[in-house]
């Protein structure tokens, strides 16, 4: 099966049946909710999908995940970003942005832009790393210039 | 042992890299890719593989494998970047057929490798 974003159906979110269960899990952690207004953020512009990813990321990712056992924890850094540039990106009319978490503990958006062509910001420790389809462009940028990020991913 | 250009590869696709539309490049950025070579194992025992040994539910579970012909992930190297991806075997006792690709991987060549990319789904599955 060949990816086909422009016809892929978007599932509703589904817990994992493990998730589902009363939690005697001792590695899930428990956080308490977020500002509402960052909470709502998240909701309206990543839906319920990736609402759900993000607290699942945050929740079940301990230290040595991934296939080598060299997966990071989410960076409370890289996740300060991640909520400020969703509070206040445009994403083009229709499209709602993916949601990953990287194996150095970094949050990673992925959306397309009006013409199709891939965006993708991943909010690490010190900076984001971000990639434009359209432009083939790719690059970091520290906090202090995300302001000019968002601007530089909306156009 | 280089691994050569004819042979197709595959890598698990867990769930913290596909949300059911859109595959993450960091499946491929970075150095010391890890990959699996279809020559010595096939697709379908690869599920039950990575399933017991790479997958670790309830934190990420096995959705897909990425399968692309070596040759195929050589030329988008050289095309987006003049970047010589080789994959190099490297047998593990769990997976005799794994193998690595050794050199860095941008996000944009990233990006170029997932367009090649055939995903498959899990047989028997809706």
């Amino acid at each position: 099966m060949m990816l086909d974003y422009a016809n892929v159906q978007t599932p509703a979110y589904r817990l994992n049946d493990d998730l589902a269960k009363p939690s005697y899990i001792s590695t899930v952690h428990r956080f308490s909710l977020d500002d509402t207004e960052e909470e709502n953020a998240v909701l309206e512009k990543l839906g319920s999908r990736g609402w759900g990813r993000v607290h699942y990321f945050r929740s079940h990712f301990d230290i040595g995940w991934g296939e080598n056992g060299n997966g990071k924890t989410l960076s409370p850094r890289a996740y300060d970003a991640f909520l400020r540039f969703v509070q206040v990106a445009q994403f083009p009319a229709g499209i709602v942005p993916s949601v990953f978490l990287t194996d150095g503990g970094g949050i990673e958006l992925s959306w397309e832009d009006q013409d199709g062509h891939p965006v993708q910001i991943e909010f690490q420790r010190d900076g984001a790393e971000y990639f434009l389809g359209a432009t083939q462009t790719e690059g970091f940028s520290d906090y202090q210039k995300i302001d000019g990020l968002v601007h530089a991913l909306e156009t | 042992m280089l691994v050569a250009p004819e042979e197709n590869i595959v890598r698990a696709v867990c769930s913290d890299k596909w949300d059911g539309q859109r595959l993450s490049p960091s499946l491929f950025t970075g150095e010391r890719t890890s990959v699996s070579r279809l020559s010595m194992i096939p697709l379908i025992d690869h599920w039950d593989m990575f399933r017991k040994y790479v997958q670790k539910p309830p934190e990420r579970t096995l959705e897909r494998i990425a399968e692309i012909n070596v040759g195929v992930l050589q030329e988008a190297g050289l095309v987006h970047s003049k970047t010589e991806l080789t994959v190099e075997a490297s047998p593990l006792d769990w997976n005799r057929a794994h193998a690595e690709i050794p050199q860095k991987i941008t996000r944009g060549l990233a990006n170029a490798i997932l367009s090649k990319l055939k995903l498959h789904e899990s047989p028997g599955s809706s």
